[in-house]
């Protein structure tokens, strides 16, 4: 069953990134690419290793696509 | 979906390179993997019960890589004074559109539970997954929430310094103790015993050592992100 979960959650990675980089908006980019660290969290965790699961959390779906959102706001319409 | 109109055809033969390589790393590394590698792992695992810390992720980030460690906080540093250095400091970005209501009610209820939360992760990264970065970043997005939620909210630029010059100067300060001390850079000179293992007050120098970590992480993040906000462009 575990197995099944980890095999679901590695194509779902898969296809939100790939979907994530196809967008034509920026901002819907940095939002799919929160996806593909949520699912790295559920895969780390796991896999037994909460602590890079809890950082990957913070991080990688958090704060960083925050900050990508902020330097899109700064950028504007130049892109 | 048509792939060949949108992605150009550098991108995929990108790709496609990425991929040769990615397949000839792993086919090398599979191929030839020495018996020493496969239990590297293991022997630092066994020195772990020495510093009495339950988390071993912690003995190795802390004390076994303690200068690694140093070496990243430096890094976000210099990220951070980046950020700083492109912006404008003279010109605030006005921000013209009053936050919603319910975030500002939200924020007032949250704002505290988030704090807690990082404090707890920062203070109990010996024991429980977690630790300084994260918690750091959990206390620095706490500070985004009021950020975006009340547009009169700064955190005063003195006490980010404050906050920042004490933290990088005690870990060094610390590592430079267990240097005289034991003669080792970042030597455990607080008493570790095993036998507290698991108790709030373990490990010797290690939990302080993670909370200077989570001081230093939670400003620099703050700076960041308050920096991103509240000024305006340089160009």
């Amino acid at each position: 069953m575990t197995g099944i979960i980890i095999l679901a959650t590695f194509m779902g990675i898969i296809i939100i990134a790939f979907a994530s980089i196809i967008q034509k908006k920026l901002a819907d980019s940095i939002i799919l690419f929160m996806g593909v660290g949520l699912g790295s969290v559920v895969l780390f965790f796991t896999f037994k290793a909460p602590d890079v699961a809890l950082t990957e959390a913070v991080i990688g779906a958090g704060i960083s696509s925050l900050i990508f959102l902020m330097a899109l706001k700064h950028l504007g319409e130049k892109v | 979906m048509n792939l060949k109109r949108e992605i150009p055809t550098s991108t995929m033969s990108g790709f496609a390179l990425s991929a040769v390589l990615v397949l000839t790393i792993l086919n090398i590394l599979l191929q030839n993997i020495p018996t020493k590698i496969q239990t590297a792992g293991d022997e630092l695992l066994k020195l772990n019960s020495t510093e009495g810390v339950a988390n071993a992720v912690t003995t190795v980030v802390v004390y076994f890589r303690g200068f690694d460690t140093l070496g990243e906080i430096a890094v976000l540093f210099i990220a951070s004074l980046g950020i700083g250095l492109m912006l404008d400091s003279n010109n605030r970005c006005n921000i013209k559109a009053e936050s919603n209501f319910m975030l500002q009610t939200a924020s007032k209820f949250l704002f505290p539970i988030i704090m807690l939360f990082g404090i707890y992760v920062m203070i109990y990264g010996h024991l429980s997954p977690g630790g300084g970065f994260q918690g750091g970043v959990i206390i620095a997005s706490g500070v985004l929430l009021l950020l975006i939620s009340h547009k009169e909210f700064e955190v005063p630029h003195s006490v980010i310094v404050l906050l920042e010059t004490f933290a990088g100067v005690s870990y060094v300060l610390i590592g430079l103790i267990g240097l005289v001390v034991l003669d080792t850079f970042l030597g455990n000179f607080l008493p570790h015993d095993i036998s507290n293992m698991g108790l709030l007050m373990s490990g010797g120098i290690i939990p302080i050592i993670y909370i200077i970590v989570g001081i230093k992480v939670g400003s620099e993040m703050g700076m960041i992100v308050q920096n991103l906000i509240k000024r305006s462009d340089n160009v």
